[in-house]
């Protein structure tokens, strides 16, 4: 059977049941054979090195146990099975397949970082890997499917990237900007820092800063001039730490790609006021504001605004 | 086949169809008059009734006092005081008894109450997180592109003066086809329309059988979806009837409902 959807709560019942699990267990024991036989005959198409998700027991070190089972997955999509256009935004493209993903060309082939699926294109002699972008975990990607008319996020762009967590985000940035690129990945957490430091281990066009983004001083040994400053860092004085680092990083018209999430500025007000009120304040801080786009369905009450650093004002005397 | 009843007299015959069906065959075999004529003399009289035709009739008329009977019975015998909620509840509308209250959805389904029955509070949830994390997985891979959006988002352009307001114009402001300014997920720009292509698959045919396979990931991610939500509420009416066995005072906050549990408020007690 090519699909086996149980009736809602088969599950529960105890034939249903054993039915249930036996279809999986199938599926594990196959491994990548059972997997071919599962999508209709596509045995061999595929070539993964590891045969499914390295990333995903090796790279977060989840203590899940999950490991084995996704060894039958991952790597999917060979030759026609997907049908990859490429998007407004250099470096970003759609994948139109089963799956129906905005994706990042995969810059370490084979490798997942965060368990995500990778999908593969041949071009006549050449394969070229892509990696799916969730949009319900990255504000930037679901800026992206929201209709942003400007990332500024492009191959050979230096990215400043504020509030990087896990680096899930970090590695599709690091992806489009490419090896001519480079991405600023700062994140104050240790933990969170962790994860960050195995993506950049990866990935030489990421330089991790583990520091807090508030003392820019700290790491401006570290950093050169940038094209553009992301940020996503959830603080009430967000804007005020943004530039900050403008100040001391960004380059002369740079721009600025900042998400606000209404509930971390004022959890009290209208999510749309809180927006206004933090348009108002990066106006106040020399960014001109151009564009801002709330990400529904992906977010609930969230912003994503795009500002251009506005010239200083030159006085001159007579 | 249809059953024939004929009753005859002189010259002329009828007969009656037990069914509509009258067919061709059934008129032809109507066989000769049985019966002997009935003497002109008597014509006038009308039809004579058969022993078969009176069989009918008499039965009809003992069925009609029978009934008349048994109604009379039920009217001598009715008690005076006889009561149900529903003669107040209810009233006639148009000559309809109805409820004067629609009635109240159940609180508990039966769907519900033979899984709370039957499993405990572990399996149940179980069930529901290895549904959660199969819903987290296709969300991964299935980004709603087409999905007709019930929340919208919002897109603000900031411009400089009210003359930028008035001449706004969204294609050219994002430097795309106009006919692609719905196609939100994704715009091009007319050079990335110039100068890129599509990769892999991009013959109609299996365009055509890619998006079939889409919408059938997109039906299970919202089948999957939908089942968690149960097995959700289900679990939290479990852990709500075992929270009562505490003998603690409480309150009932919020009614159970089919898709919610009850919300009771404890009594907090220091813990000694």
């Amino acid at each position: 059977p090519k699909y086996i959807i149980p009736d809602c709560f088969s599950g529960f019942s105890p034939r249903g049941d054993r039915g249930g699990r036996g279809g999986r267990g199938g599926r594990g024991g196959f491994g990548d054979r059972g997997r071919g036989g599962f999508r209709g005959g596509r045995g061999g198409g595929f070539k993964s090195p590891d045969g499914g998700f390295r990333g995903r027991g090796g790279g977060r070190g989840g203590p899940r146990g999950r490991g084995g089972r996704g060894a039958g997955r991952g790597g999917f999509g060979a030759g026609k099975k997907v049908l990859v256009e490429p998007h407004r935004h250099e470096g970003v493209f759609i994948c139109r397949g089963k799956e129906d993903a905005l994706v990042t060309k995969n810059m370490v082939v084979g490798e997942s970082v965060y368990g995500e699926k990778r999908m593969s294109v041949e071009e006549g002699e050449t394969k070229i890997e892509y990696r799916a972008w969730n949009p319900f975990r990255s504000k930037l990607a679901a800026a992206i499917l929201g209709g942003i008319d400007q990332i500024h996020i492009k191959p050979g762009a230096k990215v400043m990237y504020l509030g990087a967590a896990s680096g899930t985000t970090v590695s599709h940035v690091s992806d489009i900007v490419g090896p001519d690129g480079l991405v600023y990945a700062v994140e104050f957490s240790h933990r969170s820092g962790r994860d960050l430091l195995n993506v950049a281990k990866k990935r030489t066009n990421i330089i991790p800063i583990i520091e807090d983004a508030r003392h820019p001083h700290k790491y401006r040994m570290l950093v050169g001039m940038v094209d553009v400053i992301f940020a996503d860092v959830a603080q009430p004085d967000q804007t005020r730490i943004v530039a900050l680092n403008a100040h001391n990083f960004l380059k002369n018209g740079g721009h600025f790609v900042i998400s606000i999430k209404a509930n971390c500025i004022d959890s009290t007000a209208a999510p749309e006021a809180v927006f206004a009120s933090e348009v108002k304040k990066m106006s106040a801080e020399n960014m001109k504001p151009q564009e801002q786009l709330t990400l529904e369905p992906y977010e609930r009450d969230h912003a994503v605004v795009v500002a251009v650093a506005s010239p200083p004002i030159t006085y001159t005397c007579e | 086949m249809s059953k024939l009843y004929y009753s005859c007299e002189a010259g002329g015959r009828y007969f009656t169809f037990s069914s509509l069906a009258l067919t061709f065959e059934s008129v032809m075999v109507v066989p000769e008059l049985l019966t002997t004529k009935k003497p002109a003399s008597r014509k006038h009289l009308g039809l004579l009734e058969k022993k078969k035709d009176y069989k009918l009739r008499a039965d009809d008329y003992h069925k009609k006092q029978n009934t008349l009977a048994a109604l009379r019975k039920k009217a001598l015998e009715k008690n005076p005081d006889e009561f149900y909620f529903n003669m107040i509840n209810s009233q006639l509308q148009d000559g309809v008894h109805t409820a004067k209250r629609p009635k109240e959805e159940a609180e508990v389904t039966e769907e519900q109450k033979r899984i709370m029955k039957t499993q405990d509070i572990k399996y149940v949830e179980m069930k529901r997180v290895a549904e959660a994390k199969k819903i987290e997985r296709m969300k991964g891979e299935l980004h709603l592109l087409d999905a007709d959006r019930k929340q919208k988002n919002k897109h603000t352009f900031f411009v400089d003066t009210k003359k930028e307001v008035k001449s706004f114009d969204l294609a050219k402001q994002l430097n795309t086809a106009p006919q692609l300014v719905d196609r939100v997920y994704n715009r091009p720009t007319l050079k990335t329309l110039e100068t890129k292509t599509i990769q892999g698959a991009a013959d109609p045919c299996s365009v055509k059988k890619l998006a079939r396979q889409r919408d059938h990931q997109y039906r299970i991610l919202s089948q999957r979806i939908d089942r968690e939500k149960k097995m959700f509420v289900i679990s939290q009416k479990i852990q709500t009837r075992k929270d009562l066995q505490d003998k603690a005072k409480k309150v009932k906050v919020k009614k159970e409902t089919a898709t919610s549990a009850a919300i009771y408020k404890f009594e907090s007690k220091r813990k000694r």
